[in-house]
């Protein structure tokens, strides 16, 4: 019998599905190189131009914009994650977990079109907040959530949450009811039980999810781009203003790059760090 | 006179429902104060619930709890001052072997000092000196079992339960712990709740057995009269090996009671006074393969059977042999060594002497 | 105070703020369908009354039909060759191993974490240096690359799962590798592959960034054209196109659910 019987048209399409996207990669890569000539779309020669150009103040400021907001959006997001998570793993009856999880991880799959319009709609002057807040007396004019780093944040912080709670809920099964039983059984309340036994051994996912978040959050687009309307700029509106506005294919590409640096960078960073935290917690 | 000890525990009418199923009912019982105590049954008699319920895990359907004293059935399991070693053992990953000791003490916030040297006692006393800075992951089996002992002993509990703390070992390690446990328990004097589905084990390690089936106590004895004197057939079965017997009719015939069992076999047995059975009255008879023996002909048997031996089961120190009795249906004796494969090979017709007077005899 | 009333407070100190948390996460859809049915233009809550033109108006939309039929098209195309890829992939992955599996499998999973407009970027350049353009093959690359790594996750997880003394029993029995493919494993996974090509098809449907690249006037997918409406005009008829989605993908992934068990998959239920 052949060793390998499927090998070869198994394969060949994984081949070349991943040489399709290295080859993408790849242009990006090449892109950034080149001399952009402004209202053309054809690039000129070799230059490292496009990266000086990123040092400037006006770019430095997005990027750090974009790492601001990704940052409270990651910590907000585990603060509200946690709880949810923890409810879906414990809840007593079995309608309950399904009813949370149903209404956690649903949300994932409607789109990022129509969940950052649906907050447009919540965050807006004639939105539902504002006109709770008038109808109950609470607000004369309307506040301006829309536009401001504030509202990109609170609708970034609920498209997140539902990769946050199944990362959570995951490691929160995970961790063995008869510790926190022994814990309780030795003194501790549950406060303490908390404290010394359950957050301890769900560190590893906390961990993990935070910083797959913030990964997350620095690619996001729809979101600032919609409710930031122009005022709140990441990254990705950059790349957009300079990709498919002014054309600027080269210094798109530089954005694109960066972006993807970072995004890897900091999960790689952690990654040393969650398997140190995981053996402490013997996770196997 | 003597004034009267408080037991350490005492159970009143305490139930346990789990919606339509009935884990434990109006049971009661009292626990003295020192006595190591097994919960012994099948799987599913209630006897982990019960553990539950007096650590705390499990709050009771009817009754009270009283510990020491105080009433403690509505108070939450890390007030309870009860010391508990789980089947798993449920140690601190994340923390090594001292830590794991110190946490009850942690918890009752002793002073520094006290706690290293409370915790290396605890050690000392499982033998475990020297291992106060190991990563839980890097122990044995056995090692762990007595780190989780040495947690739950170390703060100086009322009431220590194990909830089956033997049976993820392997038998010759079971067998040491056994009699490390017992020890344990000599110089601890700690009251001990130990629950195992092991009879054997049981009746080597207890003061008291519980027997339990189906949520209630079927017996509570020391472990000799429970092997002598089951107070019903679920106790006589559940305990040791022991025969069956079909159901037989009782005559009194002067000092011996005779008893007929279907197909015209009549077996006596010395009168008993404890015994009272109505004349005709029918009567189950259960008798431990040791009381069975193979007849020579000298011997002047009074209960002489004819039966075919159809298996042998060498066992080292003794050996299991089953025969088909007849009416008598298939019976179990045990003989010391190995002998007798040999002396009664299987096919062939022996008699076998089936001695009474220590069988148990349960009316109805 | 009775140690039932402690639990109790216990308790609602801990619901309480889950159930504000939960409607925080659920508000906007909520909002979504209720300004669908909204008579009056405004974007108003709370609405005035109960009428469906929106809805009307986003039927007889022409973007929004054309780029239903392009979702349709593209989506179709890319998860049916997602899950064929994946698939393979999956039980490459599984079964072999070979030189450079480890970098194989680092790039087929990328696309979790390469920022969606890098992607679409990427392949924007690539289709206009190849010659392609923003024609419909370069959307459905796209929309293969992304999906990927689900698919092939969720196939890889049934084929763990798979009793592989089966398949010896079958060999033993006299089936050829080809089959054993055929007449065990394939239908075997089939939950879990039914499950796979109904979430790339999910992510595919409402995939936005990405596709606002690749994708021309001509070719737009149901989010660009919603993008591009939400520009120039506020009226509830986007509400309406949202709340269509919204119950769409809600239906899918309940059907995905059926044959995958999420709970299980994602390993949430406790012990």
């Amino acid at each position: 019998m052949r060793p390998r019987p499927f090998f070869l048209c198994f394969f060949l399409p994984s081949l070349a599905a991943a040489l399709l996207l290295v080859a993408a990669l790849g242009e990006i890569a090449q892109y950034a190189f080149r001399v952009f000539t402004p209202g053309s779309l054809e690039v000129g020669g070799f230059t490292l131009d496009n990266f000086a150009r990123l040092a400037r103040p006006i770019y430095l400021s997005v990027l750090g914009d974009t790492l601001l907001i990704s940052l409270a959006t990651s910590l907000f997001t585990l603060l509200l994650s946690y709880p949810v998570a923890y409810a879906m793993v414990r809840a007593k009856s079995d309608f309950l977990r399904s009813l949370i999880m149903l209404l956690a991880v649903t949300p994932l799959f409607t789109g990022e079109i129509v969940r950052t319009y649906a907050w447009i709609l919540v965050l807006g002057s004639n939105g539902f907040v504002n006109t709770v807040l008038k109808s109950a007396g609470l607000i004369g004019a309307p506040l301006g959530l829309l536009y401001t780093r504030f509202g990109v944040i609170v609708a970034l912080v609920q498209f997140s949450m539902p990769v946050m709670i199944i990362i959570l809920a995951t490691t929160l099964a995970h961790v063995d009811r008869n510790c926190e039983r022994a814990a309780a059984n030795l003194g501790a309340g549950p406060a303490q039980v908390f404290r010394h036994v359950t957050l301890p051994l769900t560190l590893p996912g906390v961990v993990s999810g935070t910083v797959v978040i913030f990964a997350w959050t620095m690619s996001a687009f729809s979101t600032p781009q919609l409710i930031g309307g122009g005022k709140v700029l990441m990254i990705s509106n950059l790349v957009y203003l300079q990709g498919l506005s002014s054309f600027n294919f080269p210094f798109a590409a530089v954005l694109s790059l960066l972006a993807l640096a970072v995004a890897m960078g900091s999960l790689g960073s952690i990654r040393p760090f969650v398997s140190r935290l995981e053996l402490k917690a013997a996770i196997n | 006179m003597k004034a009267q000890a408080l037991p350490a525990v005492e159970l009143t009418r305490v139930s346990k429902n789990f919606d339509a199923v009935q884990a434990v009912r109006e049971l009661s019982l009292t626990i003295r104060k020192g006595e190591l105590l097994t919960l012994l049954g099948p799987s599913g008699c209630g006897k982990t619930t019960l553990l539950n319920m007096i650590a705390g895990f499990e709050v009771p359907s009817g009754g009270s709890i009283v510990i020491d004293g105080r009433d403690v059935t509505a108070v939450p399991p890390y007030r309870r001052e009860t010391g508990m070693v789980f089947q798993s053992y449920a140690l601190f990953p994340h923390m090594n072997v001292f830590e794991n000791v110190a946490f009850g003490l942690r918890m009752r916030k002793m002073a520094k000092v006290a706690i290293e040297r409370a915790v290396g006692r605890a050690l000392e006393m499982v033998k475990l000196e020297g291992f106060a800075s190991r990563r839980v992951g890097q122990l044995s089996g056995g090692q762990q079992q007595r780190v989780a002992l040495a947690r739950a002993i170390v703060i100086g509990p009322k009431v220590l339960l194990l909830d089956e703390p033997l049976s993820a070992l392997d038998k010759n390690l079971r067998r040491a712990m056994q009699l490390e446990l017992r020890e344990l328990h000599e110089r601890s004097g700690l009251t001990t709740v130990f629950v195992t589905h092991d009879q054997e084990e049981a009746l080597g390690l207890s003061d008291r057995i519980v027997v339990m089936s189906r949520g209630e106590i079927q017996q509570v004895a020391a472990p000799l009269e429970l092997y002598r004197s089951p107070a019903n057939g679920f106790v006589a079965s559940f305990i040791g090996e022991i025969n069956r017997l079909p159901p037989a009719r009782c005559r009194i015939e002067g000092e011996e009671a005779l008893f007929e069992i279907a197909g015209n076999v009549v077996l006596r047995a010395r009168r008993r006074e404890k015994l009272t059975i109505a004349e005709g009255q029918e009567t189950h008879l259960f008798v431990r393969p040791e009381h069975l023996t193979i007849a020579t002909g000298k011997s002047s048997a009074q209960n002489k059977v004819s039966c075919r031996v159809t298996t042998h089961l060498y066992q080292g120190v003794y050996t299991l042999t089953r025969v088909d009795a007849g009416p008598l249906g298939n019976l179990q004796l045990r003989a010391l060594g190995g002998e007798v494969i040999a002396a009664a090979p299987i096919g062939s017709q022996i008699e076998i002497d089936i001695d009474l007077d220590e069988a148990v005899i349960l009316a109805g | 105070m009775s140690a039932r009333l402690a639990r109790g407070l216990r308790a609602s100190l801990f619901w309480g703020p889950v159930a504000l948390i939960l409607v925080y996460m659920t508000i906007p859809a909520f909002v979504v369908l209720m300004t669908s049915i909204s008579p009056s233009e405004l974007l108003e809550f709370p609405p005035s009354g109960f009428s469906f033109r929106w809805y009307e108006r986003a039927f007889s939309y022409p973007d929004f039909q054309n780029a239903f039929v392009n979702g349709l098209i593209v989506t179709a195309f890319a998860s049916s060759l997602s899950l064929l890829i994946g698939s393979a992939f999956a039980y490459l992955v599984d079964r072999y191993v070979f030189a450079g599996r480890a970098a194989l499998e680092a790039v087929l999973a990328s696309p979790l974490i390469i920022p969606h407009f890098t992607t679409g970027f990427g392949f924007l350049l690539l289709g206009a240096d190849l010659g392609l353009g923003q024609s419909y093959a370069v959307v459905i690359a796209t929309h293969v690359v992304l999906t990927l790594p689900f698919v092939s996750r969720t196939v890889y997880v049934s084929l763990r799962n798979l009793d592989p003394a089966l398949e010896r029993a079958a060999t033993n029995l006299g089936a050829s590798p080809f089959e054993v493919l055929r007449r065990v494993t394939l239908p075997l996974l089939r939950p879990g592959m039914v499950g796979g090509w109904l979430l790339a098809a999910i992510l595919s449907l409402t995939e936005f960034t990405a596709s606002l690249y690749v994708t021309a006037q001509r070719t737009q997918t149901l989010p660009v054209a919603m993008y591009t409406y939400v520009r120039e005009y506020t009226d509830p008829t986007i509400a309406a196109i949202s709340a269509l989605l919204i119950i769409f993908t809600t239906a899918l992934m309940l059907l995905a659910n059926r044959y995958l068990g999420l709970r299980r998959i994602l390993a949430i239920d406790a012990h």
